[in-house]
């Protein structure tokens, strides 16, 4: 695979663009993981509370559980890049 | 503290001549918190029925709906509106008599008329409408009907049609349909009829005039124009009703509403014919003070005791007992849900933390003064006392938040002139010269995580106090011993990790000596936590033991402290590169015109982009904020669903006794 013309540096900054890359996938997957793990609850919470308003606080509790998937994800991101 | 006001059950027995007495001063006092009567059949309340109505509450139910009325036509609210002075039970009584009689009757008399003169214009728009198809024909409409031997037909038609009849037609060409004036005979009026049905006609009536169609739209549009006028000058009629008489009318409806919750009070009550029982709660230091008013009032014809209470089975409603700086946290409890009586109420941890929280979120001078600002400019706009303490809330979070960010050193992203006092958030974003010291994040994420460990251990230990106050028996052992099995089996798994990688800021146990089977003494140590924590989870619900992944996952959950943080200070830091380094600088470097619509441009991006960015944070450090203590924290030993103490009575805005 590697090219043999490839200089060190060409290597280094490969490597930097493919952390960068890391990061994105890890943030960006785990957005979409959340996404779909909320959708669901979010409907249904939103439900409730339109039947009764006392729901709110656990509707909002369910909703954000998924919430810490992303927030792992932001975490890989950041020892990665930084 | 840590816990709600102590109740007191209180039971009134007085002679029905007294009720008036005692509920007049029971609402003055507004600590009485009734139970209400239900005719169940309970013991000791055979041949008690629930009580009727003081005298007077008809009438005052009367009167407030017709003061409701006349506040509804000026659109104000009791809620909204500004006590300028209050009126004193005589003086309110005097003027209940004089003046509002008058002002209801006069607001009654312009809304009548009003609404007649608003249906005179409705039906003249109808007429409008109904001449339109009639205005290209320059005929008198009276022309048109009242024939013995001929028929009038009007209406629409999309294409063209042909009558085999006799008849004479007009047609006014449209964009898609035509209008057609068809006369005929008599006789020949039904076959017409059907062949028009055939090319899809439309009938239209024929307006009762007399003129023609574009005269009459004339004389309805100026008979229009002029009730318009009439309207409008009852109106402004109106708005100087309203403008005189707005603090009358809330202090009135103010002053029927306490009559009427008074008077209608013995509907909760439980009487005889001689003798009424009015069973409540009262907070607990109150009691004797409660008790001597009542005897004052009815000059000691009153039987007033205390009952004993459990706390357990009684469902005593709940006062919230915090200091003043923790009653903003009330309105987060709330949502969540109020604690019941034996509970522990951590609504003193929810009012330290959530600020704290939030600033180490935010940590930003630049955005905490922005939401400082703002905060005191909705405090002028907003009224009602929920708002308030929501603003008091966010008014600590953005304190805190200029404390963290003059600690992280940040302004708007950029650098304060002091190195960050502790760990540095500052990431290499657009920094050109080397030499930037970068951010430390392995040690902020260690911090968080310290955050979290302390967190859960403390959710446990507050979950083993709760459980020995409210569980009986066998199950209140194993509950409270449960608890403390997910506080040993997390620092079990703490302590293994120590021993077998050294992480900065934490304990290293990787030196310790070995003892058996190649496991050190903290290996050891963490494996006998462990077991012991599954077993007592175990003994209490084995289904809990798949739960013990949690434990880790909400731990880690602790680093949307440091996480959520850096991304807002990452989006500051690039709105600040995009800006100021990629077209402002660019732009005073060439104060050409490209060179000017470049630092407008830059200065746009930065506008925008911090907006934007102080919109997310705000979001972000409450959201994340709220959810590290209702999710990762009140889920370990906080339920909830208490009742709301809601003593009888009311805080009075307009009046007073």
């Amino acid at each position: 695979m590697a090219d043999v013309n490839m200089t060190l540096e060409m290597v280094q900054a490969s490597q930097v663009g493919m952390k960068a890359i890391g990061a994105g996938l890890a943030v960006g997957l785990t957005g979409v993981g959340t996404g779909v793990a909320e959708m669901g609850i979010g409907a249904a919470a939103v439900g409730a509370i339109a039947e009764n308003k006392d729901f709110f606080g656990l509707g909002l509790l369910f909703t954000v559980i998924p919430e810490t998937i992303v927030i792992f994800g932001l975490v890989i991101a950041l020892l990665l890049l930084f | 503290m840590l816990a709600p006001k102590p109740m007191g059950r209180m039971l009134i027995v007085a002679s029905r001549d007294q009720a008036a007495p005692i509920i007049n001063e029971l609402y003055r006092e507004h600590l009485f918190h009734i139970e209400d009567y239900v005719e169940q059949g309970q013991g000791g309340y055979e041949g008690f029925k629930i009580g009727t109505p003081l005298e007077g509450a008809t009438e005052a139910s009367a009167e407030l709906i017709k003061v409701r009325a006349i506040e509804n036509v000026f659109s104000v609210r009791g809620e909204d509106a500004d006590a300028k002075q209050k009126l004193s039970t005589p003086e309110i009584q005097k003027k209940i008599e004089q003046d509002l009689p008058g002002i209801e009757k006069e607001v009654e008399g312009l809304t009548g008329a009003r609404s007649k003169l608003d249906t005179k214009a409705k039906e003249y728009e109808q007429k409008i409408v109904e001449l339109t198809p009639f205005k290209e024909i320059p005929l008198d409409l009276a022309l048109l009907q009242g024939f013995k031997h001929f028929s009038v037909l009007a209406g629409y038609v999309p294409r063209d049609v042909t009558i085999s009849v006799p008849h004479e037609i007009q047609v006014v060409k449209g964009k898609d349909r035509s209008f057609v004036l068809v006369v005929v005979t008599e006789n020949d009026r039904a076959r017409a009829e059907r062949e028009l049905q055939e090319a899809q006609f439309q009938s239209v009536s024929i307006p009762a005039e007399t003129g023609t169609a574009t005269a009459r739209t004339a004389y309805y549009t100026e008979q229009i124009a002029s009730l318009k006028k009439e309207i409008e000058a009852i109106n402004v009629k109106l708005a100087k009703i309203k403008e005189s008489h707005t603090d009358l009318l809330v202090a009135c409806e103010e002053a029927f509403r306490a009559r009427i919750e008074q008077t209608e009070a013995p509907l909760r009550f439980a009487t005889t014919s001689k003798v009424f029982v009015a069973e409540g709660w009262v907070p607990a230091d109150r009691i004797a003070a409660l008790s001597a008013a009542l005897d004052k009032v009815t000059g000691g014809k009153v039987f007033v005791s205390e009952q004993p209470v459990d706390p357990v089975h009684d469902n005593v409603p709940v006062e919230y007992n915090n200091p003043d700086f923790a009653k903003p946290a009330q309105l987060l409890m709330d949502v969540y849900s109020r604690p019941t009586y034996t509970e522990v109420d951590p609504t003193l941890v929810l009012s330290i933390m959530f600020p704290i929280f939030f600033g180490v979120i935010v940590g930003d001078v630049g955005y905490g003064l922005l939401m400082l600002a703002l905060c005191i400019g909705l405090w002028r706009f907003m009224k009602g006392d929920e708002v308030h303490q929501f603003l008091k809330i966010l008014r600590n979070a953005s304190i805190m938040s200029i404390i963290f960010g003059l600690l992280f050193s940040e302004f708007l992203g950029f650098e304060l002139p002091w190195a960050p006092i502790i760990y540095s958030r500052h990431l290499n974003i657009g920094v050109t010269e080397a030499g930037g010291h970068g951010a430390a994040i392995a040690q902020l994420l260690i911090v968080s995580v310290w955050v979290g460990i302390l967190y859960v251990t403390l959710g446990r230990a507050l979950g083993m106090i709760n459980h020995a106050r409210q569980d009986h028996g066998d199950h209140r052992l194993k509950a409270v011993l449960a608890s403390l099995g997910w506080i040993t089996v997390m620092w079990g798994i703490l302590i293994a990790i120590w021993s077998m990688f050294p992480i900065p800021l934490m304990p290293d146990l990787t030196g310790l000596p070995i003892v058996a089977v190649g496991l050190s003494v903290g290996m050891v140590l963490a494996i006998v936590f462990i077991v012991m924590g599954v077993i007592f989870i175990a003994r209490d619900a084995v289904l809990e033991i798949i739960e013990i992944p949690t434990i880790i996952s909400h731990v880690l959950s602790y680093t949307r402290l440091t996480a959520v943080g850096l991304s807002s200070v990452a989006i500051a830091m690039v709105v600040n590169y995009m800006s100021i380094g990629m077209f402002i600088n660019p732009g005073m470097k060439s104060l050409s015109i490209v060179g000017i619509v470049m630092i407008i441009v830059g200065v746009l991006i930065f506008l925008l982009g911090h907006a934007f960015n102080l919109a997310l944070g705000m979001l972000d450090g409450g959201l994340h904020s709220i959810r590290l203590h209702y999710v990762e924290f009140f889920t370990k030993f906080y339920k909830g669903g208490g009742r709301k103490y809601i003593p009888f009575g009311m805080k009075r805005k307009f009046t007073e006794d």
